[in-house]
């Protein structure tokens, strides 16, 4: 961070210049320039390693789609179907270019393209990721609010003890939890299955309320201790607070419009770099609850050993997981004026 | 506030530096102490009673029960949690669930805390190219999320206790790659250290005698926090069917089976559900209570 | 009032007496009083200050001086109620007959920016990072006055300009790492003045910038208080710059006023040791080459501990065991002039 700056300058275009000459001139554009080029090498990374994964591990996967019962001949023609008999690189290199091509093949299930599989699948997952962030930083941070306010009061004191509970239930046996209370005993909510947005916004928020709370509950309890503690550590230790105590600002104001501006580009740059994490839940409550997303996806296919479809989530999810991470590190330098505006600009 | 990407850690912990009012003075040492004693009596608790008592105690075998003695209830006598569906006591396959996801817990964050902590701690100390690729490839690493490569992983090996370790190791080294990094960027440049390369000391020599004790402490906590996340993953592996196999007790094939019966008998998912909990929760104490411990010094 | 600015001494109403401030008048701004601050510890009580006792007139400057940890820092925060909860306050601290030890949070928060203001030693973190300066300087005219938005971006600007920040419209949307350690600091001036307080204390408001900056400032400070009418307590370490600065300097040591006079005759007749030693310790020009630094030995006491005695008795030179046994009153023992000292410079035969 650059301290003395030079009297304000007005910022001399020199010459003209198409977009390139602009990028090289800003310095922020040059930094996200940098950060894409930096994600390349390991989106590619993704892909190999999802490939080799899920293709290369031991076992003939012609065998194992034909069961024991299968004939040499007929695990070679499938293998050949298949083109596993091809050497690794080869099939990598023509999965790679499928991908480029906008292909990643069909599965062997249903003969479906795995592209429009995955197209129908996101979406059911992105909503109930959505629903569930909502949920999470929807609580958060009022609570986070509340217990910086008064910190080790006793709103204060019991939301550490409840939140460190919350924090160590598993998603899972917390989404059996509430099935047992919510559906089975009380009948408030269903215990499984989907309806899509346009069979009935009502209905399909109903649904996916449990599997959203499941996720939710542990990432709130994680949030919310989060940014309280950025939130105390503001109040106590930062200079700019006193200054605005000095004025006479009042504790709410101080909280509000000081420091919890200060916490939140932190927090939102966490959010985005749990997304990950956030992907990897899915797996299992859609499984517990019947949604058809992209972590059931994986389960079925994994159980039909249809290849093609698990290759195609397993990049999916690296993929996803890259690019949040490049969100976290684009928003945090975005959001911080520091970085943004630079010194004399 | 410090860019987040390397110096955060994945899970409970939120960064150093809150005060639960400085734990100052006699009150506050005796809660910093308890911090840390409490969770670990409790942690000495479940391995003492997963490990040690069903060889010494009166505890009948987790599997083969006699389908005569299937659903007995809880308190029955011989039984004090009553038995399963194929006569299993159900006392029996909790302790041994226990057993088996500790094993697996402890197996994979050994296998992190050393391979991963060293190949952090060198990539950092080495710096230079050895570090960039390092990162990268780590990167790429955990650029997936821990339990689909795993589930992938697993259901490649086939579900079993010893698959079911490698496949949470592929993201446990790269975890305690990445924590032993940061914490060894931290040290590295401190005077010792400097020091200690400049009048030539080899590099083995410098990360066991020198990086290894300053970093150990983030290692721990992180240890702490990375067993509860294991016993979930594996949890989470076995209840997919792809962890320790049936009939062989994990908690979280226990807490699949239940599943079926969920509004029956709530019990059989409950148990190993508040099992879980306990545990994960202690070692998340543990985990808070050591970190408080060391950053207060 | 003259430029040693210090009216007549006692018009009766003040009985004198040890510990009591007795050498203004009833009109002064604000009148300290037997001062004491404790902060609960560890276990331990530490008194940070030790029954303070001086007076502000309006619109002069006193200079608050001292070492690190000496209480001055403490005692002007206490004035503004910005001490933590750990802190126990006791005595009298009186702002226009108002007290203002044990007001209410939210009448202090009144006092605080309208009647007093306060700039802070370091300008680089006392500004918030994500915040343009001109919001930051408004905030502080919409908290004590009703106007529009629009009225009070001009006023803000208004101050700006009087702080003699460059470009001061242009400057309104900019974030404070865009400035200057200088700049940063006239902001901070600007928003401490935008509700036109009687007092300012400035706590070492110079000491994180460059000298040429620190004179810059200190002048600005000096052309504020005289125009404006403002009285002003400038915190320091640093003795000359009271004595360019200053009205009247007041010393402190160990959390205590140990010596209080007009400026002119604090340096003219230094009575109390450590004063002595502090001027010693500036290094002279007239001085030849490579002079040793006449630093003060020793280090001030552990203020978590009772003193017996005078404080500054074990790195004195003219200590004796009257001192150590019994600690001086600060007591005016000149026309205007307050020390605490059983053997004061210039007024004792050497023993």
């Amino acid at each position: 961070m650059s301290t003395a700056s030079a009297p304000l300058k007005v910022p001399v275009r020199r010459g003209r210049g198409g977009t390139l000459a602009r990028t090289a001139e800003s310095p922020t554009l040059r930094f996200i320039a940098r950060r894409l080029l930096m994600a390349i090498p390991v989106l590619w990374g993704v892909t190999l390693l999802a490939f080799a994964v899920v293709s290369h591990l031991p076992g003939n996967a012609a065998q194992e789609l034909l069961g024991i019962n299968a004939t040499p001949a007929e695990i070679h023609q499938l293998s050949v179907k298949l083109g596993v008999d091809k050497p690794f690189v080869t099939r990598y290199l023509d999965w790679l270019h499928g991908i480029f091509t906008g292909t990643l093949g069909h599965s062997l299930a249903s003969g479906q393209s795995v592209t429009s599989i995955l197209g129908s699948d996101l979406p059911v997952t992105f909503e109930l990721l959505a629903y569930a962030l909502l949920i999470s930083l929807g609580l958060a941070v009022p609570i986070a609010l509340l217990s910086a306010r008064y910190p080790n009061g006793i709103f204060d004191r019991i939301t550490m003890v409840l939140s460190m509970a919350g924090l160590s239930i598993a998603n899972y046996v917390l989404a059996l939890v509430l099935v047992y209370f919510f559906a089975v005993k009380l009948n408030w909510l269903p215990a499984l299955g989907w309806v899509p947005p346009d069979h009935g916004l009502g209905q399909n928020i109903k649904y996916l309320t449990l599997p959203a709370v499941s996720i939710a509950l542990s990432l709130l309890c994680f949030y919310a201790r989060l940014l309280r503690a950025d939130l105390i550590e503001q109040l106590q230790g930062e200079d700019y607070v006193t200054t605005a105590r000095a004025k006479g600002v009042g504790p709410w104001r101080i909280i509000l419009r000081h420091a919890l501006r200060n916490s939140t580009f932190g927090l939102i740059t966490v959010v985005a770099l749990n997304l990950g994490t956030l992907l990897g839940a899915t797996v299992v409550i859609e499984d517990i609850f019947g949604l058809p997303g992209i972590g059931h996806e994986l389960l079925s296919a994994i159980g039909y050993r249809d290849l093609p479809v698990v290759e195609g989530v397993v990049l999916v999810f690296g993929v996803l997981v890259v690019l949040s991470n490049l969100l976290a590190d684009l928003l945090y330098s975005a959001l911080d004026p520091r970085v943004r505006y630079g010194s004399a600009s | 506030m410090a860019a987040p990407a390397e110096t955060t850690v994945p899970g409970v912990l939120e960064p150093v530096g809150v005060a639960a009012a400085a734990a100052s003075g006699r009150a506050g040492r005796l809660r910093g102490a308890a911090g840390i004693w409490v969770p670990s009596v409790l942690i000495l608790l479940i391995f003492g009673l997963c490990f040690v008592w069903p060889l010494i105690g009166p505890v009948p075998s987790p599997t083969g029960g006699n389908i005569l003695n299937s659903n007995l209830p809880s308190f029955s006598p011989g039984h004090l949690l009553g038995t399963d569906a194929t006569g299993n006591d159900e006392w029996s396959r909790l302790l041994y669930g226990g057993r088996a996801s500790l094993e697996v817990a402890l197996a994979v964050n050994a296998i992190g805390i050393s391979l991963g902590g060293l190949l952090g701690a060198s990539a950092a100390y080495f710096a230079g190219w050895r570090d960039t690729v390092t990162m990268r490839i780590l990167d790429v690493l955990i650029a997936f999320p821990s339990l689909v490569l795993a589930v992938a992983i697993a259901e490649r090996l086939g579900p079993s206790e010893v698959h079911a370790i490698w496949a949470l190791s592929f993201f446990s080294v790269p975890a305690y790659a990445r924590v032993a990094r940061a914490a060894t960027l931290r040290v590295r440049d401190r005077d010792f250290i400097v020091a200690s390369r400049l009048s030539g000391t080899r590099p083995t020599t410098a990360l066991l005698r020198h990086i290894a004790p300053n970093i150990l402490p983030q290692l721990v906590t992180f240890a702490c926090l990375g067993i509860g996340i294991t016993i979930v993953l594996e949890g989470a592996l076995s209840f997919l069917g792809l962890g320790i196999p049936l009939p062989a007790p994990s908690w979280g094939n226990m807490i699949a089976q239940g599943q079926g019966i969920l509004s029956a008998a709530p019990k059989f998912t409950m148990l190993p559900s508040a099992a879980l909990f306990i545990t994960v929760i202690a070692f998340n104490l543990l985990a808070d209570g050591l970190r408080a411990r060391w950053s207060a010094q | 009032m003259s430029a040693n600015g210090v009216a007549p001494t006692g018009s009766g109403e003040q009985p004198a007496g040890a510990g009591q401030a007795g050498v203004h008048p009833d009109g002064a701004l604000l009148q300290v009083t037997d001062l004491r601050v404790d902060f609960r510890q560890a276990g331990r009580v530490v008194r940070a200050v030790d029954g303070l006792s001086y007076a502000v007139p309006r619109a002069l400057t006193v200079g608050l001086i001292g070492e690190s940890g000496c209480g001055k820092t403490v005692s002007s925060r206490a004035i503004m109620g910005l001490l933590p909860d750990t802190a126990r306050v006791t005595g009298s601290i009186r702002f226009e007959d108002q007290e203002l030890i044990g007001l209410s949070e939210r009448k202090m928060r009144a006092v605080r920016g309208s009647q007093i203001a306060m700039v802070f030693q370091d300008p680089a973190r006392s500004l918030n990072p994500t915040t343009r300066i001109g919001p930051q300087i408004t905030e502080a005219i919409h908290l004590h006055a009703d106007v529009s938005k629009a009225a009070a971006h001009d006023r803000a600007v208004e101050l700006m300009e009087l702080v003699r920040l460059p470009a001061a419209r242009e400057r309104f949307r900019s974030y404070p790492h865009q400035l200057s350690g200088g700049m940063r600091q006239r902001v901070m001036i600007a928003i401490a003045l935008a509700a036109q307080p009687k007092l300012l204390i400035a706590d070492e408001a110079t000491t994180a910038l460059d000298v040429t900056t620190q004179a810059q400032i200190m002048e600005l400070l000096r052309d504020l208080q005289q125009r404006l009418g403002m009285a002003l307590i400038m915190i320091s370490h640093d003795l000359g710059l009271a004595a360019s600065f200053a009205d009247e300097v007041l010393v402190m040591y160990a959390g205590r006023a140990v010596e209080h006079a007009p400026t002119r005759k604090l340096f003219e007749h230094v009575r109390m040791p450590y004063t002595r030693a502090l001027l010693d310790a500036i290094p002279r020009l007239e001085n030849p080459p490579h002079s040793p630094l006449a630093a003060v030995p020793g280090q001030p006491p552990d203020l978590a501990h009772e003193h017996v005695g005078c404080p500054f008795s074990p790195r004195c030179t003219s200590v004796t065991a009257k001192c150590r046994e019994h600690a001086p009153p600060f007591e005016e023992q000149e026309p205007h002039h307050r020390w605490a000292c059983w053997h004061p410079c210039g007024l004792e035969k050497p023993s």
